[in-house]
């Protein structure tokens, strides 16, 4: 008994130290960023109390960059993204998996290129095709790249979902006389909700943190996501201690916020989905 | 037994069928083919032009791929970056991994308190924007700040410290670090799934059979993971082969000092777009690529027909 | 309501053939089951009349209206699933009118038809549940309640049962049979439960590898079973065979006898000539231990199962088989004895060496 205790100890000690690793670096820059420069200097490891609070970082960020277009930005990137990732995909995984007709394992196989090869390699050709349509510093142009990054992940979560689904439903549709379509969406799709946590979290995030195509596909700020927005924020304020711990405490600040919120849901859907 | 088409399908009407699967299958085939494969394959394409002063292409073969192993201007950076990128990888295999896979092992004891929590957090960095990760280490280990410095004057160890960001003999595996840092909660949350996939009567059984927990992970629950670990040993290689994020914001385009860092993410930015005096090359960028994206595909052909073959899976 | 006829119907898979020379012929309002080991098709043909999978070969009437190439839904027929098939993200209401939706059914004939449905199933106060707040019972009177709702002309059910635990199942076929009554509907009825089968059929089809291998009420199959797998199907202990050769024909009889038969008497026939092979069929409850009729044999007790009512003892018979007799009352044998066996000639059955029954004259 006594041995076991000891080794219950030993694995939480451990456990406490890595997770100390793990957040310290953050803590250590939310917390400064709300400090005066004085103190983030003086005392970095002491939290923000009376006299060394300021806001004065937040300010400067507010003021020198579009902080709220960038947001908005990203916003609209992400959300529009994966709306898109999660229909087509639904439609493509269950065409694939309940009609199989000549072709179809190809036509899998041919989208499952997606999962293992990154789009970031056509950069060149997206780019000249970007420009040639005239969809170049657009957020179409990221949001078409974006769900073509996206599809073969989700096709391929979600075709496993859906072969998990009893087969008598959709036969029980037919009976009923529901038209294919009508069983895709209002049989089958209302039944891919907790598959949807897991796709949502393989698309959401590599799409908000991207930084390479707004680098290479948006120029102005009226079309820069936040993570460029922020990069090239730190990069003109590079000494401007204040700003900077205020500019990354806002983009950590929300996803944080986003992934407390909804860690429950999303660690099962990463831990379900990495069964296969 | 294949399963048979529906009555229903097969009954259905040749221009009906079709219709139904333009519907469901086109939007998802068109955008992906569109701007993801197609991309590729032009970028592929791409690599055998070249481009005059007047911006007008004429074909070349193999001729950038030649310059760009041969020619000393583009050799020696491409091999830098190269060699610099299996270093990064190797750090990610030595370390990430290992330490993903013996977190994940301390999470999965039964009956521990708290694995919830602890898993929220471990994984936090993961969830975060490489460029943030990189900015927040950049500043938490700069001299100017101290406080790295001053955490390791506490336990002792404040001669250990040293600007290794800036220093051309540690850039490369310092970031390598971090991004070990950020991403370790990849390999410990796939793991992690697979050891929940362990029925709990074996583990009951070995425990019967007088094992204890260390090695019931060692001998019973890593041999069933293996799987999950080549999975995430090609997930790493194909991750790190394409990184760009962390050292662009870092390190900038240039990848300091003196290129020390630079791996074939950020020489492909660089030979692609240009950067101070050196002019954008989008041919020698399409061959970087392409050479990039022949790398990839080793890698995943080699997982695919070699790794994944020789492991077994266990159907429980 | 309507009939429903099958005409030579087959259905193969490749080179697999799974159905072959089906014929079938169903009155209308009779209740049909279709029994027979797993694998022998009989959930493939329910599929078949219900239009979710295509014959290969012949055709499928309902009334007078011919169905192949007809969608489900427009052969008026509605089909109960082995799993139930309840929409999950549906309340009990919306699972029971969604297919209606589609058929063109009124809203007020929808509610007027759900709540006659309800009511017969004691639905009421479950309509506005979700699924997954049911028990398996209450989920499959719900499955049943929307096959009500479409007013098919032919019912199809799959293995309704097979997902409810014991008790329930013996409810529930209950109230499958007390449905039948109250609705006079025409049901086709897949299981591969012989005592389901049994008590809820007028008549069952006994389906072995593809093939009907006899139509008949539940008793006549009991009775006369028509071939050696029907009689090793129908009856629970399986009935016992006796491989076994007529000896000589004597005074109009026969007499049969075999390694594992002390006698056995039956008036002689075409079919039973001088040296022909037949096979013996006894059922274990018509064994009766020391009492020999007109068939005897013998055989050493080597376990007794006892059940309360009765018991069962498994005999070591002199051809080192293994044979079944039921035991009634109170007094059991016990392992090592040594029993005569005897049976009525009304009680045996005989086939021949083709596996048919051989009729045998017992009056």
């Amino acid at each position: 008994m006594l041995k076991q205790r000891a080794q219950s100890v030993g694995v939480h000690v451990i456990l406490i130290a890595y997770s100390l690793l793990a957040v310290g670096p953050i803590l250590l820059v939310v917390m400064n960023s709300f400090k005066a420069r004085r103190a983030i200097f003086g005392a970095p490891l002491a939290p923000p109390n009376p006299t060394s609070f300021s806001l004065v970082g937040y300010a400067k960020v507010f003021n020198a960059s579009h902080v709220g277009t960038y947001f908005t930005n990203s916003l609209i990137v992400t959300l529009v993204s994966m709306g898109l990732v999660l229909l087509f995909g639904a439609m493509a995984a269950w065409a694939l998996t309940e009609y199989r007709f000549r072709g179809s394992t190809a036509l899998a196989l041919f989208l499952s290129i997606g999962i293992m090869v990154p789009i970031r390699l056509g950069s060149v050709a997206i780019l000249r095709m970007m420009r040639e349509a005239g969809l170049n510093d657009t957020l179409t142009a990221l949001i078409l790249v974006y769900v073509a990054q996206g599809l073969p992940l989700a096709i391929f979560i979600l075709s496993e979902f859906i072969q998990q689904i009893p087969k008598d439903l959709r036969d029980a549709a037919r009976c009923d006389g529901v038209p294919e379509t009508r069983i895709f969406f209002e049989v089958i799709a209302p039944l891919l909700r907790p598959a949807i946590a897991t796709v949502a979290i393989f698309t959401i995030v590599p799409i908000w943190n991207d930084l390479w195509f707004p680098l290479i596909l948006t120029s102005s700020d009226t079309t820069h996501t936040i993570t460029l927005g922020v990069q090239q924020f730190l990069g003109e304020y590079i000494t401007d201690w204040n700003s900077v711990l205020a500019a990354l405490s806002m983009a950590i600040l929300p996803i944080v916020a986003i992934y407390v919120i909804f860690s429950r849901q999303l660690i099962a859907g990463l831990t379900a989905g990495a069964v296969k | 037994m294949a399963e048979q088409l529906s009555q229903v399908v097969a009954s259905m009407p040749r221009g009906r069928f079709l219709a139904l699967m333009a519907l469901f299958l086109g939007p998802a085939v068109a955008i992906y083919t569109l701007f993801s494969i197609y991309p590729l394959i032009a970028t592929i394409s791409l690599s055998t032009y070249t481009t005059d002063n007047a911006g007008a292409y004429s074909f070349v073969g193999l001729a950038n791929f030649v310059t760009l192993l041969t020619d000393a201007v583009w050799s020696k950076p491409f091999w830098n970056a190269a060699l610099n990128n299996l270093i990064f990888f190797a750090v990610h295999m030595a370390v990430q991994n290992p330490i993903g896979i013996a977190l994940a092992g301390l999470l999965s004891l039964s009956g521990l308190k708290l694995k919830g929590l602890y898993r929220t957090i471990i994984f936090l960095p993961t969830m975060l924007s490489v460029v943030i990760v990189g900015f927040s280490w950049n500043l938490i280990l700069s001299p100017l700040w101290g406080v790295s410095e001053g955490a390791l004057k506490t336990v002792g160890l404040g001669s250990w410290f040293a600007p290794w960001l800036g220093l051309s003999s540690t850039a490369l595996v310092t970031l390598a670090l971090i991004s070990v840092w950020q991403f370790v909660g990849i390999p410990m949350m796939l793991i992690y799934a697979a050891l929940l996939n362990i029925p709990e009567e074996l583990i009951d059984a070995a425990r019967v059979d007088g094992l204890g927990d260390f090695r019931i992970f060692w001998y019973i629950k890593l041999p069933l993971v293996l799987p999950t670990i080549g999975l995430i040993s090609i997930l790493t290689f194909v991750g790190n082969f394409n990184a760009f994020d962390l050292i662009y914001s870092v390190k900038g385009a240039l990848a300091g000092p003196n290129f020390s860092a630079d791996i074939l993410g950020t020489f492909f930015y660089r030979t692609f777009f240009g950067f101070q005096l050196q002019l954008g090359n989008p041919t020698m960028g399409a061959a970087v690529a392409t050479v990039m994206f022949f790398i990839i595909l080793v890698g995943v052909c080699l997982y695919l027909f070699v790794v994944q073959r020789r492991l077994r899976r266990y159907a429980f | 309501m309507a009939t429903l006829s099958i005409k030579n119907l087959a259905k193969h898979y490749g080179e697999t053939r799974v159905l072959s020379g089906i014929e079938l012929a169903v009155e209308d309002g009779e209740f049909v089951v279709l029994v027979g080991p797993s694998g022998c098709g009989k959930s493939t043909l329910l599929r078949m009349i219900a239009g979710l999978d295509a014959p290969t070969l012949g055709d499928i009437s309902i009334g007078d209206r011919m169905v192949n190439g007809l969608a489900p839904a427009e052969r008026k027929i509605a089909m109960v699933f082995q799993s139930y098939a309840l929409y999950p993200h549906m309340n009990v209401r919306k699972n029971m009118t969604f297919g209606l939706k589609f058929t063109g059914v009124e809203r007020q004939e929808m509610d007027r038809r759900v709540a006659e449905a309800a009511r017969m199933l004691q639905l009421e106060p479950l309509l506005e549940r979700q699924p997954r707040d049911l028990s398996g019972g209450q989920r499959q009177r719900v499955a049943i309640g929307r096959a009500i709702v479409r007013e098919p002309d032919v019912f199809l059910f799959d293995e309704p049962l097979s997902n409810l635990d014991a008790a329930l199942r013996v409810s529930t076929r209950v109230e499958i049979a007390r449905l039948h009554r109250l609705l006079r509907a025409t049901m086709i009825y897949v299981t591969h439960d012989q005592i389901e089968a049994m008590t809820l059929a007028d008549r069952i089809v006994v389906m072995n590898q593809g093939r009907i291998e006899q139509v008949g009420k539940p008793l006549d199959l009991y009775y006369t079973p028509a071939n050696l797998f029907v009689a090793g199907f129908i009856g629970s202990p399986a009935m016992n065979f006796f491989k076994s050769k007529v000896e000589r024909i004597a005074d109009g009889r026969a007499h049969i006898a075999g390694p594992a038969v002390e006698t056995f008497v039956a008036p002689a026939s075409a079919a039973l000539g001088q040296g022909a092979s037949v096979t013996i069929g006894v059922r274990p409850e018509h064994l009766d231990i020391g009492a020999p009729g007109a068939f005897a044999a013998k055989g050493t007790v080597e376990l007794v199962e006892r059940l309360g009512e009765s018991s069962f003892a498994y005999i070591r018979r002199a051809d080192e088989q293994m044979m079944v007799a039921e035991v009634r009352g109170r007094q059991t044998p016990s392992a090592g004895d040594t029993l005569s066996l005897g049976a009525d000639l009304a009680d045996v059955h005989l086939f021949d060496e083709a596996g048919r029954r051989i009729e045998v004259a017992t009056a």
